[in-house]
């Protein structure tokens, strides 16, 4: 009620021409109708539209804000209105277009098909699980982890030459449970 | 697109002072004095119509006209409060009481003279003089009621300019019935309410429109 009441002295100045006060009241009043607007529109670019046309006809018809009544009505009275516009608005594009969210775009660059590398990541993490056990503990401690042949050998307890024939039928029954994958 | 900081810094470099709005009943009484002018330069011109003193007489005709009269200004209070954004929408309810009485009256003229409507009798030569005295009434006062209201172009249009052109017909229906001689004949009568249902029609249909045109020509 305090900042109603504040917003209604800031406007009456603003009439007046106190650019100070009209600027204060706008800062001030941008969060609020902000919040009324997202009530309506769940997309971010739209509450932004939305909150944006409300402060252009709050500043055209700022005259006739009379400051013996309450400030309160009198905004949310004009945002209504130009939330229920927007979503007019809104809907009549919506029957003819379709809007290109950014899950829609996709582009060469590597860093555009996160999403796709993330999957693969796991595919392959999946396949390295279901290899047996000699062969997954091989490939997790020679590629995964970058150990040489000789750590390896010492952690594992295997030979470097058992450890190099487990590695290389890992990557094999890899390749091929990926290769499958892709194929079909 | 500009940020809404942006924007709001560019309303601010944008904020001369400005006149507030004198009270919307203040505003519908400064119309209703235009309209007024607008009748007595009719009543110079125009002169009355010769049986006036004879129809005064007569409560329905007398009951009819204060009704459209009493339409015509609730409409256009209706209309400057309707107006004003943080005003009740319920305001465009307050000239139908008025409006219900002037349309019964109507009715009620329709049968009483049903029967003496004659197919020969239709008063075609009439029609001229009153649709000249429709437009020389009209235009003006729509037009002031357009310039006055031009800034509910952002607001409520249809609403606004349904209220504000059943006022500016009524008022029309008003001058009708005191400057232009007509036996009550059914047809007159509808011809008077069929005018003012045209111009709320037009009102509604193109009242954005026309609001929003007038608002950016002012600016």
């Amino acid at each position: 009620m305090a900042r109603e009441l504040d917003w209604s002295i800031y406007m009456a100045r603003a009439q007046a021409g106190d650019r100070d006060a009209y600027r204060r009241l706008l800062e001030d009043v941008a969060p609020y109708l902000r919040s009324i607007a997202a009530r309506h529109f769940r997309n971010s670019g739209d509450i932004e539209d939305a909150v944006q046309e409300v402060l252009l006809t709050v500043h055209a018809v700022r005259h006739t804000y009379d400051p013996a009544r309450p400030f309160g009505p009198w905004l949310v009275a004009i945002a209504n209105r130009r939330v229920v516009d927007g979503l007019r608005r809104q809907g009549r594009s919506r029957a003819r277009e379709v809007a290109l969210e950014t899950e829609h775009e996709t582009f060469a660059a590597p860093e555009a098909n996160y999403h796709e590398a993330a999957s693969e990541a796991r595919a392959l993490r999946d396949a390295v699980e279901h290899l047996p056990p000699g062969q997954r503990d091989a490939i997790r401690m020679l590629k995964l982890q970058e150990m040489s042949l000789k750590e390896a050998a010492a952690v594992s307890g295997m030979t470097v030459a058992a450890l190099k024939v487990a590695t290389h039928r890992a990557v094999k029954s890899l390749r091929k449970v990926l290769g499958q994958d892709r194929r079909t | 697109m500009i940020t809404t900081p942006d924007l709001i810094e560019s309303l601010v470099a944008n904020a001369a002072p400005v006149r507030r709005l004198r009270p919307p009943v203040a505003r519908a009484v400064g119309w209703l004095l235009f309209a007024a002018l607008m009748l007595a330069l009719l009543a110079v011109s125009h002169e009355m119509r010769p049986d006036l003193a004879l129809r005064l007489r007569q409560p329905e005709f007398v009951i009819g006209v204060a009704a459209s009269l009493a339409t015509g200004v609730l409409a256009a209070i209706a209309s400057f409060l309707l107006s004003i954004p943080d005003r009740s929408r319920a305001w465009l309810l307050l000239p139908l009481p008025a409006l219900f009485v002037w349309v019964s009256t109507i009715g009620y003229g329709c049968l009483i003279n049903w029967v003496s409507l004659q197919p020969g009798s239709l008063p075609f030569g009439d029609e001229a003089g009153c649709f000249a005295l429709l437009v020389l009434t009209g235009v003006p006062l729509s037009l002031a009621m357009l310039i006055m209201l031009r800034y509910a172009a952002l607001l409520a249009p249809t609403r606004v300019a349904i209220s504000g052109s059943l006022a500016v017909a009524a008022v029309t229906a008003t001058a009708l019935s005191i400057f232009h001689e007509h036996d009550a004949s059914a047809i007159i009568l509808i011809w008077n309410f069929g005018t003012a249902v045209l111009l709320v029609a037009l009102g509604g249909a193109f009242g954005r429109r026309m609001f929003s045109w007038v608002a950016y020509a002012g600016k």
